[in-house]
């Protein structure tokens, strides 16, 4: 890369940490500096409570279907499988460390598999 | 100084009641610091995306959008969508900091996170006596929080290149992502929103990597309509 390619690369890089960084404080500082005077509407904090469900989801459907970076769907069974073993797991002990622990556990198994 | 005392009573309490979580938190920071080095980051940006950022799901997203390409706005987009849920975290815990000066906000702020909020929100319903010294609570769990954090995206970065891929650590990433969503499926309009999420997240073919915008707007109107529909009935 030459060095203006190389100085842009490094421009978009602190960009979008910055940028990020700048957004996420807002929306933290927001509610905690302005709520003393006004209320989050009742259909906002309605919608707000379907965010993280749905935003979680959409993080981890997409690695199991597209295995490989695949460009069309791909499924990869013995994510799927190692995601839903530690889905139940969760359910049942709602302990992050045993949910990670059995899943990486279950794909190793899965994937040590022959065939 | 009883005041002082208790004031670092509470902190230590806090401390000790993000222990615990530390087992979860560890791992999810080391592959993000692991995969922000895998992406093309140097050392001090993927480390700077940790105590700049501090929010782990907006740090892995923007990683994985960074590494494929997508344009800039799509990533801060995506990022912000990613982290509206402490919109509603920061409202709740407006309610118990009203009275704190814009500093102590400021650090509360910045400092927010799942772990903090749940666990604060928990301490305070099973001790309401405690309330003046609340944000000592919160700041032992954050804080502790932050310093667990940097460490283990640090240590990503450092040993990230040593773990060979055929260990699939980065399935850690889905899994945190499964053991914070499950307890969150109580009734089925959160269910539904999940579901539509994740089917909208690989059907959905949208340029410029808007489909995680795409999903997560498709899941939060399903989610909305179903409750909508299901409170009539």
């Amino acid at each position: 890369m030459n060095v203006s390619g190389e100085l842009a690369g490094e421009l978009f890089v602190w960009s979008m940490i910055v940028g990020i960084g700048v957004a996420t404080f807002l929306i933290r500082y927001a509610p905690i500096a302005l709520l003393a005077r006004l209320e989050l509407p009742a259909w906002l904090t309605q919608a707000l409570r379907y965010v993280p469900p749905a935003v979680m989801a959409a993080i981890i459907a997409p690695p199991l279907f597209f295995a490989d970076g695949a460009p069309t769907i791909h499924p990869d069974l013995a994510r799927i499988a190692a995601a839903t073993l530690a889905a139940a797991v969760a359910w049942r002990t709602r302990s992050t460390l045993w949910t990670v622990v059995l899943g990486m556990l279950a794909l190793w198994g899965l994937q040590a598999l022959p065939g | 100084m009883p005041q002082v005392a208790s004031a670092r009573a509470e902190f230590l309490v806090g401390m000790r009641a993000f222990a615990p979580l530390s087992m979860s938190i560890i791992p999810f920071g080391v592959v993000c610091g692991a995969a922000a080095s895998t992406a093309g980051l140097t050392p001090l940006q993927a480390s700077a995306m940790s105590w700049v950022i501090f929010a782990g799901s907006a740090q892995i997203a923007a990683t994985q959008l960074f590494a494929s390409g997508a344009p800039l706005l799509v990533i801060l987009a995506t990022a912000a969508i990613v982290n509206l849920r402490f919109l509603m975290y920061a409202a709740s815990l407006a309610t118990h900091f009203r009275g704190q000066n814009r500093r102590w906000q400021a650090l509360i702020a910045y400092l927010l996170t799942d772990q903090a909020f749940g666990l604060t929100i928990v301490h305070r319903t099973q001790h309401p006596e405690r309330q003046t010294d609340l944000r000592w609570f919160y700041l032992g769990v954050a804080g502790a929080t932050w310093l667990a954090w940097q460490l283990a995206t640090i240590a990503g970065i450092l040993l990230g290149s040593l773990v060979p891929p055929s260990w699939s650590l980065d399935f850690i990433v889905p899994l945190t992502f499964i053991a914070m969503v499950v307890p969150l499926l109580s009734d089925r309009a959160m269910c539904l929103a999940a579901a539509a999420g994740a089917l909208a997240s690989v059907l959905l073919v949208l340029p410029l990597k808007l489909n995680l915008i795409g999903a997560a707007l498709i899941g939060v109107v399903v989610g909305v309509v179903a409750e909508k529909l299901w409170s009539r009935a």
